[in-house]
């Protein structure tokens, strides 16, 4: 068995690799910057446009070349990993096994914490993973640096805490209490009372909205601007009370799970659901997303765990036999699964989404509960949350290896924390902004009405028209109406009839067009300049 | 005379172009001799060639045919304006204009008299039409006509400016011969007339009549144009690259001269004779820059100071205290005189002032007899602010401490350290924990004998009595074990349970450690302070006055408890408060749980602290886990160390998966109803025709005859608008799946309503907007090279306009390099130009 961690364990090459698979390797991450093809330029008419765009097409390209090279060779540190030798089953390796095999950094992430008074433990953890949030249901909030395993502050607030979540940063965080949630700062400090939402039942933080969605008792999603404190939306979902909500990273789609076995996808602007699944026949017990969006994971009552192709809202693979209380995609996009005691950690195989198979369990001490799992942003490392305090476990190849600074910085300074605070509100983006995708902001708009009828398709029905005019029976009459003279000028009647219908709409469509235009642009001139309008 | 000279001539040109071609080369004077005498015989050739030949068959009528005179120009009768005549020209080979003839003149004249002639016809005709319209006689207007008897076609004489209308048509012209033959016999004429036969022969250069004006236009625009074609079409590529280039650059030229004063104060070169005056002046002196700075510097300060003391001399002037004076001049005297007088005098002073000195400090501090402890306290300031408060009550504390001491030491009996303990009660003490335990312990017992049941109220209810039985047993059987564990700890001894003791039940495992370290640290802290400070000058203080019989100890203890005290009462601190609100509470819940739990648990966050080295932290989580893998197996805390193969759940029964599956039977019929109401919302269903009672019918037709056909076909046409909406769902294959289509009014101003110009496809466009190219999103060696604009320059540069240059046109636009190139040059520029204006 071998057992590779990130961060520390640099893979080291023994053969130097050819270079034409660098190069495919290279192609491969390029075509991941392109985000997608470029236009079809030989279709373009317009010669000058066409230049620009090929420009700057060279240009997009020589950015995902550099990118990819970037990627390549100065991202410093490899994605860990889990490797067996013939009959080993990764997923039989336990915790402690791990421990032997890493080095002392990484085993230091391997703990429990035992704290059986305030019992089952919500976990929330920073963007950058250095802190932690845990909160009991007992009312113990306690905020943890990670780093140096430094509690930095612990309240007790003597009154049920049902969720806790970070702000932006590890300076403020929220708790959903008893009657009310409130926002503490990092030193414990009561900040805010959030009255209007009721009793909330889950808090969600969106990062790049700043917004605090929460879900309460009697199922009203709540949506309120931290930065200026207004409620943007307050939604009724009518679909009873739930306690499983997640956010889609990618969108800032909140996603509901309901006893229905519905999961229902909302934003602020709407008051309808943007997307209703029907996920499973009984209840949904947890919802998760993947990083990049397209993934969602249900899990159901009836012990099933299903993930969903969010672009096309299709079943993609499901995972019979447990049902989770607690789901959890890490950076990488492995799923970590939490029911009783019990946490399995589900490996994506192939890649796509599809594959999703075991990769790792870990069962803790029989009894305990778990309540959360949530994987440590950029540490192969899972928390869980449970009945008796908290436990930190360690999942090889979970994490992303190189961390972006301008994105997330575990080490951040707290000068660096300021001025990044400053950039995150400069780059808030508004409410409306989240939608289910979010490409295709600047756009064009959808047309709202049906369009109309192309000049081709309005030619095909004038000429099957003219055939159906043409293919009438003629009755039989008598008195001398029956002559082949006033047959022929009867069927060229209807023919004309049939003609006349078609050509007349499109000319006088024109014409009005045409005068509308004269119409407005003698509306649109001043009124000394009004005679020299062109009239039509 | 003339006018056949002249045809001869011509009809001799003609001829000496024919023969060129035909006959045998003649010597021009032979030629000239035929063309003279035997003109009869060349009639014939000539017949068909021209006008003259033509003139010829008219018998060797010498003048020729003439066009009349246009009638504006014969101004006949004064019909028409009077006009002069300017459209002559000068043919362009009209060479000689001196030369002129009488027989011109003598010739133009017979045109007259000839033309005379028609004109007399004309006159008749046009008197007898002026006798018919007047009615007049004809003698009337005869005499008109006869007063001008000449008429003249030209109009102006003829002169060396005006020539004849035949010198204009080409007639009659001049040759060379003309001129010659008078010459003929003198002595330069063999050559002349040789010159002119070469000249004959010599076609290249004969200039040949100029083409048509239009012509002549065309061809010369033609060649023009190729010219200009040329000129225009060296510049293509260039404009073309410019014109294709995403960025133009005019940022090559930033030289705007000069950037500062002392740029331009580096390149001055003295031109006047003052001005080189002053330069060697400046040069040649000696006083360098530096040496200026600092006088300038110097006298500055001193200024300054002056300045200063004259303030302060004004001041004191001011001053009209007698007392003041007097002690000031004492002062003055003694220090200074006295001083100066007698060192050894000046020693004496010097010690007498420590003397007073030290006094002062022994009988004043502490007491608040200072000056400082005076005016605080006069100026109420020891009430108003803390600091002031706690250091006045130090002192006073210490005096009293002092005192006391002094007072024991006296006495020579020693001070009951027990009393004090008891009285702080603090953890510190070696023997405290063993105290403790021993008091928990009679506690315990205490609480193991009286479990009085309360008789009243909600406690006596008989389920209420039942739970607290319950818990009083639960309690008894902790509170045993808590007494198995007292005695355990007393016989290990306390030296390790150091840290388990400050836990109370609470599993702590940040925030008490914390609170432990600093405690010790601070105790240190304490100590140190008071020995440095109050506690040495006191020994000091002591060790002159009274024999050292003390031991250090105790009035450290007394030092530190006291102020430890002083802490809590005042300073409070917050988080140990918090943490101990937490451990009373979790002391008081009725989970069981074992000591060594306890520990245990404390034991893994402490080990990530705490710098232990590397071999003895790995050293420790294995040694708990033998240790408990037996013992407790059952009851393990840590899921580490347990997750073995313990994978055991229960396989639900078929029954209860049964149930579990179809929890929500109905639930996929309702989905399947929302659906219908969301789609009827969003694609509203088309209604049915229905017949509207007393609409269209006085009896019962129309319900005869059904609803009508229009009606139906609407219908009908609705009907399919509306499936081919429910069709082009998103949604509609989905059946487990709604997916609203309402347009959400807030986002739509993040679309774009039209295409912007130049793009005329949706597809291109949106393919176009697919790459973001912002710097969070591109390697930052490209951003730039993507945001930029199509038009670099600097602001305040001139433009200056495009120069040629070699523009190979296969080339394709390379933006990099002249980038790359452009850019930096200019920078190097400045910084070469900063540098000069530095070093100088």
């Amino acid at each position: 068995m071998e057992v590779a961690l990130e961060d520390n364990n640099l893979m080291e090459k023994v053969l130097p690799p050819d270079e034409q698979e660098i190069d495919v390797e290279l192609e491969a991450k390029e075509k991941k910057y392109l985000r997608g093809e470029g236009a079809n330029l030989e279709s373009l008419k317009d010669k000058k446009l066409k230049t620009q765009l090929a420009s700057r097409e060279k240009l997009y390209g020589k950015s995902a070349k550099a990118a990819a090279k970037i990627e390549k060779w100065l991202l410093p540190a490899s994605a860990g990993y889990l490797e067996t030798e013939g009959l080993e089953k990764t997923w039989r390796i336990k915790q402690t096994d791990i421990a032997k095999e890493v080095d002392l950094l990484s085993s230091k992430n391997q703990y429990d914490i035992v704290l059986p008074d305030f019992g089952p433990y919500k976990l929330d953890f920073t963007a950058s993973g250095r802190h932690m949030l845990a909160g009991g249901r007992k009312g113990h909030l306690a905020l943890v640096d990670m780093m140096n395993m430094n509690l930095i502050k612990e309240i007790h607030v003597r009154e049920t805490v049902r969720d806790v979540a970070f702000l932006h940063n590890d300076q403020f965080f929220a708790a959903a209490q008893k009657k009310y949630s409130y926002i503490y700062a990092r030193d414990g400090t009561e900040l805010h009372c959030l009255k209007e939402r009721g009793p909330v039942a889950r808090l969600r933080f969106l990062k790049n909205h700043f917004l605090l969605a929460s879900i309460n008792k009697i199922g009203q999603l709540h949506y309120q601007d931290v930065t200026y404190g207004d409620m943007v939306a307050s939604i009724r979902t009518g679909k009873g009370r739930t306690d499983v909500m997640e956010v889609n990273p990618y969108n800032g789609v909140v996603a509901l799970g309901h006893s229905g076995g519905t999961v229902t996808m909302w934003k602020p602007t709407s008051q309808a659901p943007l997307v209703q699944m029907q996920c499973h026949p009984g209840p949904v017990s947890a919802v998760a997303f993947h990083p990049n969006g397209h993934l969602m994971a249900t899990s159901g009552k009836e012990r099933k765990v299903k993930i969903w192709d969010l672009r096309k809202f299709e079943e993609v693979q499901p995972i019979h036999g447990f049902h989770a209380k607690t789901l959890s995609f890490s950076q990488k996009g492995l799923l970590a699964a939490g029911t009783g005691s019990f946490v399995q950690v589900l490996g994506d195989s192939s890649g796509g989404g599809g594959g999703y198979s075991r990769y790792m369990s870990h069962s803790m001490v029989k009894g305990y509960q778990v309540e959360k799992v949530m994987f440590r942003p950029y540490e192969d490392v899972l928390g869980i949350g449970h009945s008796m305090g908290w436990s930190s476990v360690l999942i090889p190849g979970s994490g992303e290896p190189n961390f972006d600074s301008w994105v997330a910085n575990p080490f951040e300074t707290s000068k660096q924390r300021r001025e990044k605070e400053v950039h995150l509100l400069l780059d808030k983006l508004p409410p409306e902004t989240i939608m289910l995708d979010p490409s295709k902001i600047g756009a064009m708009r959808p047309s709202r009405r049906k369009e109309r009828p192309t000049r081709g398709e309005i030619e095909v029905e004038k000429e099957v028209a003219i055939e159906a005019a043409k293919s009438v029976e003629m009755k039989k009459k008598t008195k001398g109406r029956n002559k082949p003279s006033k047959r022929t000028k009867k069927k060229k009647e209807l023919v004309e009839n049939a003609k006349k219908t078609f050509p007349e709409l499109e000319h006088s469509n024109i014409a009005g067009k045409k005068r509308r235009i004269g119409e407005d642009a003698a509306a649109e001139l001043p009124a000394s300049l009004k005679r020299f309008a062109r009239k039509n | 005379m003339g006018g056949l000279k002249r045809k001869s001539s011509s009809s001799a040109k003609a001829l000496a172009k024919s023969k060129k071609k035909k006959g045998p080369h003649l010597p021009n004077s032979i030629l000239k001799v035929i063309a003279n005498q035997k003109r009869p015989l060349n009639s014939d050739e000539e017949d068909d060639d021209d006008v003259i030949g033509s003139d010829d068959e008219h018998g060797g009528d010498l003048y020729e045919y003439e066009e009349g005179v246009p009638e504006e120009e014969s101004r006949k009768n004064n019909r028409y304006d009077r006009h002069d005549n300017y459209d002559y020209e000068l043919p362009e080979d009209f060479e000689d204009e001196n030369v002129e003839s009488e027989d011109d003149d003598d010739g133009g004249n017979s045109d007259n008299d000839e033309a005379e002639g028609d004109d007399d016809d004309d006159d008749d005709r046009h008197t007898r039409m002026l006798q018919s319209l007047t009615g007049m006689p004809s003698a009337a207007f005869e005499g008109e006509s006869k007063s001008k008897p000449v008429l003249f076609t030209e109009a102006y004489p003829e002169g060396e400016f005006n020539p004849t209308r035949d010198v204009l048509e080409g007639k009659n012209v001049l040759t060379e011969e003309d001129f010659l033959a008078p010459l003929e016999g003198t002595p330069g004429y063999q050559k002349t007339s040789k010159q002119i036969a070469r000249m004959r022969k010599d076609t290249k250069h004969v200039v040949h009549a100029p083409l048509p004006k239009p012509q002549r236009e065309r061809l010369e625009r033609k060649a023009v144009i190729g010219l200009v074609d040329e000129e225009f079409s060296k510049w293509v590529h260039l404009v073309k690259k410019n014109r294709e280039a995403p960025t133009v650059y005019f940022n090559q030229d930033v030289d705007l001269g000069y950037s500062t004063v002392g740029a331009i104060a580096s390149e001055f070169q003295p031109r006047t004779e003052f001005e080189k005056k002053m330069a060697s002046v400046l040069n040649d002196s000696e006083v360098s820059m530096e040496d200026h700075i600092k006088d300038h510097n110097h006298i500055a300060k001193m200024r300054s100071l002056l300045f200063r003391h004259e303030f302060k001399s004004k001041r004191i002037k001011k001053i009209k205290s007698k007392t003041y004076h007097r002690l000031k001049n004492k002062d003055l005297k003694n220090s200074s005189l006295g001083a100066l007088m007698d060192p050894e005098m000046a020693k004496e002073e010097a010690m007498r002032q420590e003397a007073k000195r030290v006094e002062e400090r022994m009988t004043l501090k502490h007491r608040n007899t200072g000056k400082w402890a005076k005016r605080m306290i006069s100026r109420g300031l020891n009430v108003k602010y803390d600091g002031p408060k706690a250091a006045i009550a130090e002192q006073l504390q210490m005096n009293a401490n002092l005192s006391r001491k002094m007072n024991s030491m006296r006495d020579g009996s020693s001070s009951d350290e027990s009393d004090d303990e008891e009285e702080f009660n603090d953890g510190s003490d070696e023997d405290t924990p063993s105290r403790l335990i021993a008091k928990a312990k009679e506690k315990t017992l205490k609480a193991l004998e009286d479990d009085e049941v309360p008789n009243a109220g909600l406690m006596s209810l008989p389920f209420m009595a039942r739970a607290m039985k319950k818990k009083n047993e639960e309690a008894n059987e902790e509170a045993k074990r808590a007494l198995e564990e007292y005695e355990e700890w007393e016989n290990s001894g306390g030296e390790n349970s150091k840290k388990t003791v400050n836990v109370s039940g609470r599993r702590v495992f940040g925030a008490t450690a914390k609170v432990e370290a600093p405690k010790e640290s601070r105790k240190d802290s304490d100590n140190f302070y008071d020995d440095s400070d109050s506690d040495n000058d006191m020994a000091g203080i002591e060790d002159n006055n009274i024999e050292p019989v003390r031991d250090n100890a105790s009035p450290a203890r007394n030092t530190i408890t006291e102020a430890e005290k002083f802490d809590d009462d005042v300073a409070g601190n917050p988080a140990s408060k918090t943490t101990f609100d937490v451990a009373m509470f979790a002391s008081g819940s009725w989970k069981k749980m074992t000591g060594s739990k306890n520990t245990e648990s404390k034991k893994a966050p402490k080990k990530t602290r705490a710098p232990i080295p590397q071999a003895q932290d790995k050293k420790g989580p294995r040694d708990e886990e033998s240790g408990d893998s037996e013992s407790e197996a059952e009851q393990m805390v840590d899921g580490v160390l347990t997750s073995a193969s313990k994978e055991t759940f229960e396989v639900p029964s078929q029954a209860e998966l049964i149930n579990r599956a179809f929890a929500g039977d109905d639930v996929l019929d309702e989905f399947e109803k929302d659906k219908e109401e969301v789609l009827n919302q969003e694609v509203p269903k088309p209604e049915k025709p229905v017949l509207v009672p007393g609409w269209g019918d006085w009896t019962n037709i129309q319900k005869k005859r059904g609803i009508s056909k229009q009606m139906v076909q609407k219908h009908e046409a609705e009907k399919k608008e509306w499936e081919q909406g429910l069709k082009t769902r998103k949604d509609a294959r989905l059946k487990h799946v709604i997916i609203s289509e309402k347009v959400d009014k807030k986002a739509e101003k993040l679309h774009t309503t039209t295409l912007p110009f130049p793009f005329t496809s949706k597809e291109v466009f949106e393919h176009s907007m697919r790459m973001p190219i912002g710097p969070e999103f591109n390697p930052s060696t490209i951003v730039g090279e993507l945001n930029r604009p199509e038009v670099v320059k600097k602001t305040g540069v001139i433009i200056k306009p495009v120069k040629f240059e070699e523009v190979n046109p296969n080339d394709e636009v390379d933006d990099e390099h002249p980038r790359n190139h452009q850019k930096q040059r200019p920078k190097k520029k400045t910084s070469r130009r900063q540098g000069k204006v530095k070093s100088k």
